[in-house]
């Protein structure tokens, strides 16, 4: 589904991604950890097409199409999504119009009609329900005077409303107490298929005790430094990244 | 060709105008004012308050009143008002004024009213046009060819539309109107004045409005210029408040040549409330100069002054608001907040909060920014595949909404959103999601 294949990028002008190497297939469900400064998310904005990131070397294709070469937008619509580490506040939008106009966006591509107003509104309760979301949500403006957590359920409503076919959750697990944990791991398993595919993003060992992975990665100095089964993620929890950068891989 | 005489065009027409007028029963205070007017002349460079907008290309041009034109166009926002009047080219349909049925409005032309009353009419007249910055209130006093007097004794049961037509069959028509509404004390009503109009000609339109607020009187104003790029506005506002006294005021600019909107508004007494709010888009190269004076004669009285000032094209939208606290006063209270947007590289946005405080207790403050739009939230639409044109869009709106939902009249303001989207890219995308 998704092949990255020597992805070098720059942001700012300084090197940050260098020669990325990674494959995803359908189904899996990939987690790449690392220390801070590595370049996780600066991979997971460039995936997303994020323009102020340059691509200096190296190729992506997502479904056997060309990922560099489309815009952002495109990117969205053929199916990949990116849950932010930073959700940004759009006061002034709400979020029904947000997730309407996306969910429009998608099914424009897919030749379909737009959603139907209550067909809309009873998929978007649902969902909300189903992630512990209070209604009264869809009528303040994006993110606006969310906390933490509420931003990162919010990332998730939307991934789960769009039903993307590539989930990148950069750091979604990052400042969540452990019940606003449980709900984002229940809303990721949920969306699980063997046509989905799933990258996390994260510091920590904690969100894979509720998301299983198929793949560990260990991401230092802009490439992936080793891969491994989940078994991996609790050598690194228990040692820290220190021992596989200097060499003494086990 | 003799460029000397060419650059005085205007003012020459002017005084030409002033002297073929037939003498009225205010013809002491119309000539006062012209012999001002002509005495300051037109306002140049070095005048501060028109620092950023350019007369010479106007002062070149020679203008002819406009003639009495028959009602010609129906407003935008006539739907969820009470009575209507249309004034074309300066002059009230006399068939409206008879139709207002609401027992809390009297409303007559104000040259009946001058008619009438001549004597209280000028005093009333001269109270605007006293600053330099208001020099075409004073030419609009010395040649308004007519306008309304409304008197608002109760309160009304639906907002009162005031058409503003300009129509014109040729160039350098001139249109000089004037509005005058006094509310009684504990008086309650809502105006709409909406500027329409030009015929694709080149039309100047002179206008003003006197608000009078008696004491516990509670107003809510709207403004809107909504007319054709070959109009030119300059649109002089004055509101007066006694005790108590509440004025709601929306200034909205999404259309014209040259809107110049001057606002004038003076707390007289204790426990007046002013809050003006402007709206001001400048597209193509549309110029938007909006000057707010608010003065604080008294204690305990508020201000808050919002603008949301958004430029396209090779636009420019100016914001200039200056606040004056008097000395004597206690308590008084003032806020101004300016927002700019600018949207292409050839527009521009200036805006200018000032602040003049000669008491020592007051609690005043005023902050201005000027920015793009924010890549980051930009870069968070099209993540979730929404269109780059439509995403944009989704931010400008996003930046008015707060004005927008401060619009005290919920059909005023579909309405002026309507109008709004209209002006914008990817309206269509809008409309769908809002």
């Amino acid at each position: 589904m998704l092949k990255i294949s020597q992805l070098r990028a720059n942001v700012a002008g300084r090197s940050i991604l260098k020669g990325v190497d990674l494959e995803v297939r359908a189904g899996e469900v990939h987690a790449i950890m690392g220390p801070n400064g590595s370049g996780k998310s600066t991979l997971a904005q460039v995936l997303a097409g994020r323009e102020d990131y340059e691509v200096t070397g190296g190729s992506v294709t997502f479904d056997g199409a060309d990922l560099l070469a489309m815009p952002a937008e495109e990117r969205a619509r053929a199916g990949l999504f990116l849950g932010f580490q930073y959700p940004v506040e759009i006061p002034g939008v709400n979020n029904a119009y947000l997730l309407k106009a996306a969910l429009n966006a998608k099914r424009k591509r897919a030749g379909l009609a737009e959603v139907d107003a209550y067909e809309f509104l009873s998929l978007i309760k649902a969902k909300m329900k189903f992630m512990g979301m209070d209604e009264s949500f869809l009528g303040r403006g994006v993110n606006e005077g969310f906390s933490g957590g509420e931003k990162k359920r919010n990332e998730i409503l939307q991934m789960l409303v769009l039903e993307p076919r590539l989930a990148l959750l950069d750091e979604t697990d990052s400042g969540l107490d452990i019940d606003a944990l449980k709900v984002v791991a229940k809303g990721v398993n949920s969306l699980r298929s063997a046509e989905r595919s799933i990258v996390l993003v994260t510091h920590y060992q904690r969100l894979l005790d509720y998301v299983e992975p198929d793949h560990v990665h260990v991401f230092a100095d802009g490439r992936i430094l080793k891969s491994g089964d989940k078994t991996l993620a609790l050598a690194l929890e228990a040692r820290g990244y220190d021992w596989l950068r200097e060499g003494r891989v086990a | 060709m003799n460029t000397a005489r060419d650059k005085d065009a205007a003012l020459r027409s002017f005084e030409a105008a002033w002297r073929a007028r037939p003498a009225d029963r205010i013809a002491a205070t119309r000539t006062d004012a012209m012999q001002r007017f002509l005495a300051l002349g037109l306002p140049g460079a070095r005048d501060e308050s028109w620092r950023y907008t350019n007369l010479r290309a106007l002062a070149g041009r020679p203008f002819v009143d406009a003639e009495p034109a028959p009602s010609a166009r129906a407003s935008w926002l006539a739907g969820f008002c009470g009575s209507a009047v249309e004034i074309v080219n300066g002059r009230p349909s006399p068939a409206a004024i008879e139709s207002v049925g609401d027992p809390a409005l009297s409303i007559e032309s104000l040259r009946a009213a001058i008619d009438r009353d001549p004597a209280s009419l000028a005093a009333r007249l001269e109270s605007i046009g006293a600053a330099e910055s208001e020099r075409w209130a004073l030419l609009n006093r010395a040649l308004f060819v007519d306008g309304l007097r409304v008197r608002i004794a109760g309160r009304a049961t639906a907002p009162l539309l005031i058409v503003h037509s300009a129509e014109s069959a040729r160039d350098d028509a001139a249109v000089h109107s004037r509005v005058i509404v006094e509310v009684d004390a504990g008086a309650e009503a809502t105006i709409i004045e909406h500027h329409l109009g030009g015929s694709g000609h080149a039309t100047l339109v002179n206008h003003a409005t006197q608000l009078h607020l008696a004491p516990g009187a509670s107003v809510d104003h709207y403004r809107v210029f909504s007319s054709d790029d070959r109009t030119t506005h300059f649109d002089a506002l004055e509101v007066v408040q006694a005790a108590d006294s509440r004025c709601r005021q929306f200034t909205v600019a999404i259309g014209g040549a040259l809107v110049r909107a001057n606002l004038s508004g003076r707390l007289d007494a204790p426990g007046a409330e002013h809050d003006s709010h402007a709206l001001l888009v400048g597209r193509a190269a549309r110029q938007v100069d909006c000057v707010n004076a608010i003065v604080h004669a008294a204690s305990r009285t508020t201000s808050r002054q919002t603008a949301r000032a958004l430029a396209a094209g090779s636009s420019r939208v100016v914001f200039n608001s200056r606040v004056l606290v008097e000395a004597g006063t206690a308590g008084a209270s003032s806020n101004q907040s300016c927002r700019g947007l600018l949207l292409s590289p050839t527009a521009e946005i200036d805006t200018r909060p000032q602040l003049e405080i000669l008491a020592d207790d007051v609690k005043c403050a005023h902050g201005a920014t000027t920015g793009r739009l924010d890549p980051n939230m930009l870069f968070y639409l099209l993540s979730r595949g929404i269109d780059r044109a439509a995403a944009q869009t989704l931010l400008i709106y996003a930046f008015l909404d707060d004005l927008l939902t401060g619009m005290s009249l919920p059909g005023a303001r579909r309405a002026i959103e309507d109008a709004l989207i209209g002006e914008l890219p990817g309206a269509d995308l809008l409309r769908s999601t809002r």
